[in-house]
């Protein structure tokens, strides 16, 4: 083991290339990693303006060619993509003088480049899985998606160790490759909750205005517009709730569903109850998650639900879906509303019950608050990381390749 | 077998083992894997990808040149670190070795026995476009260029823009075939350039 301990993780996002949830994860998880004393090199794609090598928060990060090779489709490109970050990392490597401990691969995305590497440094390799591919799609349908299930199954047997960011997720992924059960791990995810600390909510009337109606309630989804996010099922609660209550829903992301639910909202005639906002800057989110009176996860798979944690951050109280890792942040009636998956009823009704009771509202987003601030705290989330580290390569040290 | 690259290599590493040169096969099979010793002394290590399900052949072949990393980094770990060169043929295993070489300091020559543009009835399609660069990669990062006739040097340079020192013909008919090769090899051995 080099001192200080030393890891190159592998990603295909990190800010300021935001697509998904590895991005804030990996950025997160390498500062706080960084503080505590453990050198991080992350790997990652470019990004138009991004330079090439820069320390951000005492993490060393490397943005690698990612378009240097064409490829005729998303999955082709993944394979090229990790082709030339192989090298550039191989270089890295080298550079450093091999003094990486270990390397940490998040997601299929970055799989071949982790394995690769794995074998020809003989440094021992983790994985995270953020997500699965038969989560993501309910089952494998094609050959895309089935040679993606097989790069991960591959990417979780070379791996020393595999991160599951709920209990969920740890069975789901030992379910999907067969993994015997002392190889996962159990680490969740975190919620920066400084940034929600540091706006105010002072002007939220103001605010609101742009959105909203004065006598409207603010309900929010913020997610991708995709099938798994369950976003069809709020559309579907969309006149259930106004039966009670007046409220504008408010749908921040985009995705290949946008059409399809502009179709449901434009046929009941709702659409000034429903903005689709596509996507929005960070200082909107914010104040949006703020000053949002609900926020609605209505998610059919959900590895582990960070949307979730950021509403509760932001003290807006949450309706969620009772589904994967949705099911262990929220503590029904404790810390938010959970309503069962795939029902626009039962849905309507936790959003109806928040907008109506305003004691319940109050003891909810407070009780969140409080939670979130125990338990998902990235510094906590680091420690944990790093005594998985360290763990590994006290049994790496005992083999042959040590 | 695809085609006659199988026997040319069965040849050639059956030669350079006659020559007293410690010489490895990593190649591909299916279903039959593993290290064996040939009777004529060859190693020949024999990976299957352990993907299974494929969109194309680029998504194979990529998927593939992990396992092959594998192998190599196995024999150059128990051979003690000790690898002079590898001998690349055609771009399937170019990302391999351009791994090798950049993290194992293993300097590769690149066997072209074909190229995209002559194989190809349309070498402007995204996925011959793919390929290609794959092949400019092996160009660009290979010491040396081989090839079996001045037909194919010229093609290389033109269509490549590679410098036309950098490819060598060696003719396997001619009698000096095995002497040109190791000839070229001396010259590769001893480390990647920087």
């Amino acid at each position: 083991m080099t001192d200080p301990l030393s890891v190159m993780m592998f990603s295909w996002e990190y800010p300021p290339r935001v697509i998904g949830g590895i991005s804030p994860h990996v950025y997160f998880l390498s500062k706080s990693l960084a503080k505590s004393g453990v050198k991080v090199h992350v790997v990652t794609c470019d990004f138009p303006g991004a330079p090439a090598h820069e320390v951000v928060d005492g993490v060393e990060v490397y943005r690698i060619d990612s378009h240097k090779n064409p490829a005729p489709d998303f999955a082709t490109w993944v394979y090229m993509m990790n082709l030339n970050m192989q090298k550039e990392a191989a270089a890295i490597v080298n550079k450093l003088e091999g003094k990486v401990d270990v390397f940490h691969a998040h997601d299929w995305l970055v799989a071949t480049a982790g394995i690769g590497l794995k074998h020809v440094f003989r440094k021992p390799l983790l994985v995270t899985m953020h997500s699965t591919e038969i989560g993501r799609r309910d089952g494998l349908h094609t050959d895309t998606e089935k040679m993606i299930h097989e790069t991960e199954a591959w990417l979780t047997y070379e791996a020393w160790k595999v991160v599951c960011c709920s209990n969920y997720m740890v069975s789901h992924v030992r379910w999907a490759f067969g993994l015997p059960e002392d190889k996962l791990v159990m680490i969740p995810n975190g919620v920066n909750t400084h940034v929600y600390e540091n706006s105010t909510s002072e002007d939220c009337e103001a605010f609101r205005a742009k959105y909203a109606l004065p006598d409207e309630k603010i309900v929010l989804y913020v997610g991708r517009l995709v099938y798994e996010k369950g976003i069809h099922v709020l559309i579907n609660a969309v006149p259930k709730v106004l039966e009670k209550v007046n409220a504008k829903f408010i749908i921040v992301g985009s995705g290949y569903m946008k059409e399809q639910l502009l179709n449901i909202v434009r046929s009941m005639k709702l659409e000034h109850k429903v903005l689709f906002m596509g996507f929005v800057d960070d200082a909107t989110l914010l104040k949006l998650q703020k000053c949002a009176d609900v926020s609605v996860v209505p998610s059919l798979f959900e590895p582990f639900g960070i949307v979730a944690l950021e509403a509760m951050a932001a003290k807006s109280p949450v309706v969620v879906s009772d589904t994967g890792g949705l099911s262990e942040i929220v503590d029904h009636d404790v810390t938010g509303f959970k309503a069962y998956p795939n029902n626009p009823d039962s849905l309507s009704w936790g959003i109806t019950k928040i907008l109506i009771d305003e004691n319940y509202k109050k003891y909810i987003r407070e009780n969140a608050y409080r939670k979130v601030q125990e338990k998902y705290n990235w510094q906590t989330i680091a420690q944990q990381t790093k005594n998985i580290y360290k763990t590994v390569l006290g049994e790496y040290s005992k083999s042959f390749w040590a | 077998m695809v085609g006659q690259l199988a026997d040319y290599i069965s040849a050639l590493s059956t030669q350079l083992v006659k020559k007293k040169v410690e010489t490895y096969v990593v190649t591909y099979n299916d279903s039959w894997t593993g290290a064996v010793e040939e009777a004529s002394g060859v190693k020949v290590v024999r990976v299957a990808n352990p993907v299974r399900t494929h969109i194309g052949v680029l998504t194979w072949d990529l998927t593939l040149n992990q396992e092959v990393e594998r192998a190599a980094a196995s024999i150059y770990y128990q051979a003690g670190k000790h690898v002079n060169l590898a001998d690349v043929y055609d771009w399937h295993f170019i990302p391999a070795a351009v791994t090798l070489k950049n993290a194992l300091n293993i300097p590769f020559v690149y066997s072209v026995e074909s190229l995209e543009d002559h194989r190809s009835s349309d070498p402007n399609t995204p996925y011959s476009m793919s390929i290609k660069s794959i092949e400019w990669l092996g160009f660009y990062e290979a010491e040396k260029v081989s090839v079996k006739s001045e037909w194919m040097r010229d093609e290389i340079v033109r269509i490549y823009n590679v410098p036309k020192d950098k490819v060598t013909v060696i003719s396997p008919s001619a009698k000096t075939w095995v002497r040109d090769v190791l000839k070229l090899y001396r010259t590769v051995a001893g480390g990647a350039s920087k």
